[in-house]
């Protein structure tokens, strides 16, 4: 892969020493080869950030909108729950622009409807005769919250974290933001000519998009990286669907892979968000773009704990692509036993220091 | 007249509703009995449909067009069920929890419902513990009370509307059914509620036996 022979540079980040070494272990990671032990992501406990969500518990609608709003606010508070941490594997600090998932519909269409974590979308295509109205705006309200995010994290970062670019689902995510899930589902057998010329329109506007934000992370030296965490010198991007979780692998096949084909062209370093096992049911299909570098795996709740059932899963599209897993510290012993590490990148939530070094350790001798 | 019951249930599964329209209609005309229209061609595809979505071999499109296909249908059969005495199997109210706007998956609970012969009183998303209690307070003859959640943050809200039918005393009037990709029978066990199921087709068998239509 090209990537391997990017231009390389160091970013100075406070607690974060091994900025270079942990690089390199992605980069093999992406290779599917180790250089002393896989990449791993500890997401700590943080008493901080769990008060703050509290925080939003309360509040209603406009005053939850306007804390997201506010970039003042939210550049604080994510200070403050990095604030003299020391990052340990391949855990960085990251600060990405987040107005919710579905962000990318609304830079088009589309009131966000802020919850206390995350956003959803009030559906914005009510008739089929409106698509054409339909377009990117890169200077509606959403897009230019964005920007401001982005260029004033740019100012605070340096030495501290690094800065990322928001979540951006231009596929058939983003027709559902515009559609509603169930009325898309619908839409599919009523309509596939619409639902092409739609999904269509949202892939249309994201190299632009993207572009944007790249250049200007660029520009400040910064590296290429998103919500996931995982940042590379090249162009790094998170494709997904959850939608497809809904229908059949035809309909994927027919009007989600074309999308995906072209969502993914551009970049250096996909990772496939595979959410669950519906999304799971389509990777033959996701695999089959070559320029699916790796696979994100996340299991679902429920029934869908503990992760142990999913290692035959995971075994095979370890044969495939390097693959994340997210798991349960109490799961890491048997979750070693069963699988070879190789293409393995590990996300652990840890309360403490001491744990993280010492799960490090553990995972040395794998 | 088996040919038109055939052509029903091929419409209705295949979720082409003009052909169940005319199915449905070409069928009464011929003189076929409205239940026999109902329970030889109608449910039994809503049932199959079912059974193929438990199977993985149909997906929520294929679920949703039937189930319309079957509404489209109904909507010519039911003054005639109405003018013939049929009555429903059943009365059920269902909801998605308070905090909680996912309704796909209720949604299709309620269609399957109906499509196994259920009158169903669909309270919509987003729906607090007292309106539950209200609505089944209402309704009077209500046998099961479903309730649907998707977020591991809303699932505490199940808990909270079944304590809310012992506070009105009625929890020992109506059976309760629970479901919802998060909800486990473990759960379903320990806040008290009588059944659970992982989908549509599956809520159908609970619901048969809570109300006592199935062992
Ligand atoms: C579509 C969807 C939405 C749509 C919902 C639209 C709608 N009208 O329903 C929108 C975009 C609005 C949405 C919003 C949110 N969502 Co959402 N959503 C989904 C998604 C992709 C599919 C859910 C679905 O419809 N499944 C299809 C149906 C058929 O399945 P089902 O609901 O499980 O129902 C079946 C069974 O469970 C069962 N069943 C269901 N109900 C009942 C009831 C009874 C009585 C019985 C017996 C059986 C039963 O039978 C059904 C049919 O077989 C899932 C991810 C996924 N792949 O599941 C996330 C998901 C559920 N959402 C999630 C989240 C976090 C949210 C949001 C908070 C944030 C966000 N931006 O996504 C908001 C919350 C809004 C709110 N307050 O409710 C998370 C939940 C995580 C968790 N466990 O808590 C999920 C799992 C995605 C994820 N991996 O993060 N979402």
């Amino acid at each position: 892969m090209s990537s391997q022979t990017q231009e390389r540079w160091s970013v100075e980040i406070a607690g974060m020493p091994h900025f270079d070494q942990a690089m390199d272990r992605i980069y093999a990671w992406f290779e599917g080869e180790i250089i002393d032990r896989p990449p791993v992501r500890f997401s700590a406990h943080n008493a901080f950030v769990e008060q703050q969500k509290g925080h939003l518990a309360g509040m209603n609608a406009e005053e939850r909108k306007a804390l997201w709003f506010d970039v003042e606010y939210q550049l604080d508070m994510f200070e403050r729950s990095i604030e003299g941490r020391v990052w340990h594997g391949e855990t960085f600090p990251v600060f990405s622009p987040n107005l919710g998932p579905d962000v990318y519909a609304a830079f088009y269409a589309g009131d966000l409807i802020f919850g206390e974590v995350t956003s959803w979308i009030a559906p914005a295509l009510k008739d089929w005769d409106d698509m054409d109205a339909l377009r990117l705006d890169m200077d509606n309200v959403y897009f230019r919250k964005i920007d401001e995010l982005t260029m004033q994290a740019l100012e605070r970062c340096p030495g501290k974290y690094l800065v990322g670019y928001t979540d951006l689902h231009p596929g058939l995510d983003c027709c559902v933001g515009w559609r509603g899930p169930q009325q898309f589902c619908l839409d599919m057998y009523d309509s596939p000519e619409n639902v092409h010329r739609l999904a269509d329109l949202a892939i249309s506007g994201f190299e632009t998009v993207y572009d944007h934000y790249d250049d200007i992370l660029k520009a400040h030296g910064q590296l290429s990286v998103n919500w996931m965490g995982i940042p590379t010198f090249g162009r790094m991007h998170v494709p997904s669907c959850d939608f497809s979780s809904l229908i059949s692998p035809a309909m994927f096949e027919e009007f989600g892979l074309p999308i995906l084909q072209r969502e993914v062209k551009t970049m250096t370093h996909n990772i496939f968000h595979i959410d669950g096992k519906g999304v799971a049911r389509h990777r033959d299909a996701i695999l089959s773009v070559p320029e699916v570098h790796a696979i994100q795996w996340v299991q679902g709740m429920g029934h869908d704990l503990p992760i142990m059932q999913w290692v035959p899963l995971i075994k095979e599209i370890q044969a495939r692509a390097p693959i994340i897993i997210d798991l349960n510290k109490a799961e890491l012993d048997d979750f070693m036993e069963a699988m070879e590490p190789e293409g393995v990148f590990l996300w652990i939530a840890t309360e403490s220091e001491e744990e993280e070094l010492e799960l490090l350790d553990r995972i040395a001798k794998w | 007249m088996e040919e038109l019951l055939d052509g029903l249930y091929t419409a209705v599964l295949n979720g082409d509703a003009s052909g169940a329209v005319e199915n449905v209609t070409a069928a009464l005309n011929a003189g076929a009995a409205p239940e026999a229209i109902l329970q030889e061609s109608m449910i039994p595809a809503m049932m199959e449909v079912g059974r193929l979505f438990e199977l993985g071999e149909a997906f929520v499109p294929e679920m949703l067009i039937a189930a319309r296909a079957m509404q489209s249908g109904l909507q010519i059969l039911r003054p005639h069920l109405i003018a013939a005495d049929v009555e429903p199997v059943g009365k059920v109210v269902l909801g998605t929890v308070s905090g909680d706007m996912h309704d796909i998956g209720k949604n299709l609970v309620g269609m399957m419902l109906e499509g196994a012969g259920y009158a169903t009183v669909d309270l919509g998303v987003n729906v607090s513990p007292q309106a539950f209690v209200d609505a089944v307070e209402k309704e009077g003859d209500v046998d099961l009370v479903c309730m649907s959640a998707l977020l591991t943050t809303t699932m505490p809200q199940m808990r909270a509307t079944i304590d809310a039918f012992k506070h009105a005393e009625i929890y020992d009037d109506v059976k309760i059914m629970v479901g919802g990709a998060p909800v486990t029978p473990e759960f379903a066990e320990a806040i008290g509620a009588h059944g659970s199921a992982d989908d549509a087709g599956q809520a159908v068998k609970v619901a048969q036996r809570l109300t006592g239509l199935a062992a």
